[in-house]
């Protein structure tokens, strides 16, 4: 249209379309990052879970101080086995899930930025700073 | 400033800014600029102008911004202090069926532990906020934290929205201050070049 003089460095047009790769680029990447997170945050809490199972092992009482709500309730040491075992597989499972948005996050973001370098080459900065 | 609604010409061959996309309570959308030049004129400002409105607006977003950030925190702070409650609910309710009473060491002061017995019963209290406590049967209490866990998730999913419009705005928004700067610079290659030949000749 009226800017693609091929003279000189002309400056690529930027469609709609462009546009709205671009900002799905950059929700992706906010995703990306928000995931990043809370992966931190499953793979902590299964660590806790962790050694909270091994102290549980080493203790010789039959009562344990188990967190419910705000207050440390007593509980019979098989039941809060069998509680941290539930809360394991449960941040399993989210972690698990957590990963492989993770991993579909990183390849839309692959594919859009095949894209939009193809146009814009050396116009466009897609990477983390 | 919402921009003057473009003239909608569906199949015109002549490059026009697409028509604002509509604010989104109470944020403005960033209008798509097709072209640098029709976008000036219809701002009827000159570069430097057009870029400082549009550097305002990206610190308005800002502002926003940050407004639905604090907002989101709260919320995700307040969904597993809910989900705590029911918790308690929950464990309450059992210990009622199991016919024991529920022996928990809860904090009297930072630091400070003490033990306390609660034998079996049909009510618990909630806490309302504004000072305000209610009693309510087990079930009731669960229903109606229930209901404000399903209340909480449901305002995060509009702010989580919210925020994607926002930042997209802010997007198109950068975009359009990097092509009208580049615009403004392919311009002033253009003049200089034409001033150099018209001095040759």
């Amino acid at each position: 249209m009226m800017q693609s003089e091929q003279a000189g460095k002309s400056d690529t047009e930027v469609t709609w379309e462009d546009q709205q790769n671009i900002n799905k680029f950059e929700r992706l990447n906010n995703r990306f990052h928000e995931l990043e997170d809370e992966i931190k945050i499953a793979k902590e809490a299964i660590d806790n879970l962790e050694d909270a199972g091994n102290e549980l092992i080493l203790t010789d009482e039959e009562v344990v101080r188990f967190q419910i709500g705000e207050v440390f309730a007593h509980v019979p040491k098989d039941e809060v086995e069998t509680r941290i075992e539930e809360m394991k597989e449960m941040n399993a499972k989210t972690l698990e899930k957590l990963e492989e948005e993770k991993e579909a996050v990183l390849a839309q973001m692959a594919e859009l930025k095949k894209i939009l370098y193809g146009k814009f080459k050396d116009s466009i900065n897609l990477e983390e700073d | 400033m919402a921009s003057t609604s473009a003239e909608t010409t569906s199949s015109s061959s002549l490059a026009a800014s697409t028509a604002t996309p509509p604010e989104r309570r109470g944020i403005p959308g960033a209008q798509f600029v097709e072209d640098v030049q029709t976008f000036l004129n219809q701002l009827g400002l000159d570069v430097n102008p057009a870029l400082a409105f549009l550097q305002e607006r990206l610190q308005q977003y800002r502002l926003v911004e940050m407004k639905l950030l604090a907002q989101q925190r709260d919320l995700q702070a307040k969904i597993p202090d809910i989900e705590k409650c029911l918790d308690v609910v929950a464990t309450l309710q059992a210990k009622k069926v199991a016919g024991e009473a529920l022996i928990a060491d809860f904090e009297v002061s930072e630091g400070i532990y003490s033990r306390a017995c609660v034998e079996n019963s049909d009510s618990v209290c909630l806490w309302l906020g504004a000072n305000v406590m209610l009693e309510y049967s087990c079930e009731e209490a669960t229903a109606l934290l229930q209901k404000n866990l399903e209340n909480a998730k449901a305002s995060l999913e509009v702010l989580i929205a919210d925020l994607q419009f926002l930042r997209d705005q802010v997007t198109i928004t950068q975009v359009t201050v990097a092509r009208v700067y580049n615009w403004d610079v392919h311009q002033r290659r253009i003049r200089q070049a034409v001033a150099a030949a018209s001095k040759d000749s």
